[in-house]
């Protein structure tokens, strides 16, 4: 019995030390703070710190228990362990003794493992609470008391409409007074108001706020958005809809403290909402910061003695108060502004008819012909709807590929005779190589005798023409060649890039906004910042951010090159709207409408050519 | 370029220009690219064929003597022709050369195997 105890000290020992060296391996490289043998009065909690969950105040007890004296605590942001200054050397070695092995302070109840090291991490820059609020950003603490905040609770459980689509919202639960926010679109129906307004309850809040805050101009919210989070929850950063709401944005927090993030492109502040506190966002904090919180357990916050410290979230209930703007929104914040990002001026129409030649050339030949051979290796598998269209023909058919690219579809079916055409040489060139049938031309002038061919297709071709005029073009085009009873399929890319609220493959390749790391808006803005510095400031049309849905139909969309330059050419498209390429098709008095649909993203028309015009 | 795709081509879009077709070829550089023969194919490829450009291609890949000038009745009865005809449309490549609208004169140049029909914005 005695040698087992024994045994089991020894290998005690031995995995305190085994643990003790690979901790302080870590903190070597991560801040090059080094070991001490002799005892110091820098001390190192080499497993605990406030990545998982150690507060100042557990520690400091600890520490208290072995009668060594600390004169200072310092925690790190996002790290697994903390350093403690001890009054002499003598405490330091109390403290040692005391709690090294011994202190029950890590999660779970783990054992802590100390270490003398020789200096403290230089502490790198400012604190991220040091920073200064937004501007227009203000934290009213107390603005309700506890009776008032279990009164509010009752209130708003007791109705209210819960949200739809809860999909969409599985972190955390919402509801809705006054109006619906719908969190597909971002926005709110104007038109439809709820049953249920917001709680008279409420009531108490608006003198309050007239006293303490009267330098707002604001009016009395008339929609309120419940969400309940509980301990791990959180809402990815967003701004609220410019055009949605009104300026103040105001939000009460009720039942737990916790940390929101407040962005704008690099900078990052973090701001504490106390519990029962009025979170007023106006100005520069309501349109040009994006806020949100991290789904996390544990919030790292200022300490009392001016260090920073953990503390557990509870379950948390935000009523944000809104009210509704019901036009378009004028603020002079552009970068987050929806009006401002979907705003097609008439001049736009206009000055696109008048340079549709230009455009076409620099943001779409130009482009096609620079990144030929990347496009290319992007493009070799061929959507399946297309292939079956090339094997709805008989065999000996022939079918002519009008923007064939690099010809993926040229040999999709062995049995046709295939030829291909495209505007991009480099393009044309790969399809070649694979001993395709390919010439070179515009999609508006196709060099084909007039009713000879079977079928036809023009994949993702016309959306890259500038004008309507242009684009029924390249259609009548497509109508000419064929022969009467041949039929053609056309695919061009969609603004909506979602059907029955399901994500088209382009969207759903955005993995982070899919995991909630970020937000559509969010990627926008950073792309925002990176092109000013890329490209000339004044591009004709807006920039799309890849894999976000469109915020308009004529975009110039980023296409970045593979090499090390990373360069980033833009490509002109047209996106159409539902039914705007079948409207251009019962323009041509030749041809008949065979079939409609939507297949990722894009939308698709087959048609026939009739064998005779009726007069 | 295969003579197949030649049989299909027409400057037709110049502004100005009626037919536009057949392009008068002009073979600088060719190869024979051998592919298996069908008989089938091509029979039912032949309908879709403009003859007097079928003809006009073979004159120029010098195998006139193999293509008639005048289309034969009951072409599926001769399998020679049909190979020969396989030979001349999807075996024989021209990979330099040019296409002449014959209306206006304008040249299409044929490099590295493609012809460039692109047309200038003041030409149509």
């Amino acid at each position: 019995m005695h040698v087992e105890e024994k045994q089991q000290k020894v290998n005690n020992a031995k995995k305190a030390d085994k643990k003790q060296r690979r901790c302080l391996a870590i903190i070597k490289s991560d801040c090059e703070v080094s070991p001490s043998d002799d005892p110091t009065t820098y001390l190192a909690i080499l497993n605990v710190g406030l990545s998982n969950g150690l507060t100042e105040e557990c520690l400091l007890q600890a520490a208290a228990s072995t009668a060594g004296k600390v004169t200072q605590v310092f925690m790190l942001p996002g790290k697994s362990y903390c350093f403690l200054v001890c009054a002499t050397v003598e405490d330091s070695e109390r403290i040692y003794l005391g709690m090294h092995n011994i202190s029950t302070i890590g999660q779970k109840g783990a054992v802590a493992y100390l270490s003398y090291v020789k200096e403290l991490p230089a502490l790198a820059g400012k604190s991220e609470w040091d920073r200064p609020l937004p501007g227009g950003l203000l934290v009213i603490s107390d603005f309700v008391n506890e009776e008032e905040e279990s009164t509010l609770l009752k209130a708003i459980a007791e109705d209210g409409r819960t949200s739809e689509g809860s999909g969409t919202l599985k972190h955390r639960n919402v509801k809705h007074f006054g109006f619906e926010f719908l969190y597909g679109s971002n926005n709110v129906d104007s038109s439809k108001p709820l049953e249920q307004s917001i709680p008279s309850a409420c009531d108490i809040l608006w003198p309050r706020l007239e006293s303490t805050a009267s330098t707002w101009d604001w009016s009395t919210p008339d929609q309120l958005t419940v969400n309940e989070y509980e301990p791990g929850h959180g809402i990815p950063p967003h701004v609220d809809t410019h055009s949605a709401f009104l300026d103040p944005i105001l939000s009460l927090s009720l039942q737990s403290d916790v940390v929101m993030d407040f962005r704008r492109g690099e900078e990052h502040v973090q701001v504490k909402l106390p519990r029962r506190s009025l979170l007023i966002m106006s100005g520069e904090a309501r349109y040009d910061w994006t806020h949100g919180i991290r789904p996390k357990h544990i919030d790292v916050v200022p300490s009392g003695s001016g260090g920073l410290t953990t503390q557990c979230r509870g379950n948390r209930t935000s009523l944000t108060f809104r009210r509704l703007r019901r036009g378009p929104c004028n603020c002079s914040y552009p970068t987050l502004c929806d009006t401002r990002q979907t705003k097609v001026p008439q001049e736009l129409t206009a000055s696109l008819a008048a340079q549709a030649v230009t455009l076409e050339q620099q943001n779409v030949h130009a482009v096609y012909d620079k990144i030929a051979d990347h496009f290319s290796e992007t493009r070799h598998t061929p959507w399946p709807q297309v292939a079956e269209f090339l094997d709805s023909f008989d065999p000996q058919s022939l079918v002519l590929d009008i923007g064939c690219g690099n010809g993926k579809y040229l040999g999709c079916n062995p049995l046709l005779l295939a030829i291909g055409c495209d505007r991009a040489q480099g393009l044309l060139a790969v399809g070649r190589r694979k001993g395709q049938n390919v010439f070179r031309c515009d999609c508006l002038s196709v060099p084909v005798r007039s009713s000879s061919i079977d079928g036809c297709i023009s994949i993702a071709v016309i959306h890259h023409l500038a004008t309507t005029e242009r684009r029924l073009a390249a259609l009548q085009e497509m109508a000419r060649v064929l022969r009467p009873g041949g039929r053609a399929l056309v695919y061009v890319w969609a603004k909506d890039q979602r059907k029955n609220d399901k994500k088209s493959a382009y969207l759903r390749q955005n993995k982070a906004v899919n995991k909630e790391r970020t937000t559509e808006q969010q990627q926008r803005q950073k792309q925002q910042q990176e092109l000013e510095q890329q490209l000339p400031n004044n591009t004709p049309l807006p920039v799309h951010t890849n894999r976000t849905e469109f915020q308009q139909q004529d975009v110039l969309v980023p296409w970045k090159t593979k090499d090390e330059q990373k360069t980033t050419y833009l490509r002109y498209y047209h996106v159409f709207e539902e039914q705007e390429l079948e409207h251009l098709v019962s323009q041509l008095p030749e041809v008949k409408l065979i079939k409609s649909y939507y297949d990722q993203g894009n939308h698709c028309v087959i048609f026939e050519k009739i064998s005779k015009v009726s007069l | 370029m295969k003579l197949s795709t030649y049989n299909f081509l027409t400057s037709m879009a110049i502004k100005g220009v009626k037919v536009g077709f057949p392009l008068k070829l002009t073979i600088s550089k060719k190869e024979v690219v051998e592919s298996e023969f069908n008989p089938t194919f091509v029979e039912r490829i032949l309908p879709k064929l403009d003859w007097s450009a079928v003809y006009g291609a073979a004159q120029v890949a010098e195998l006139t003597e193999d293509i008639p000038a005048v289309q034969p009745e009951n072409i599926g009865e001769n399998e020679l022709l049909l190979q020969k005809l396989h030979h001349l449309l999807f075996e024989i490549d021209v990979l330099e050369g040019q296409l002449e609208c014959p209306e206006t004169g304008r040249v299409f140049p044929i490099t590295d195997g493609i012809p460039n029909m692109l047309l200038n914005e003041d030409e149509v």
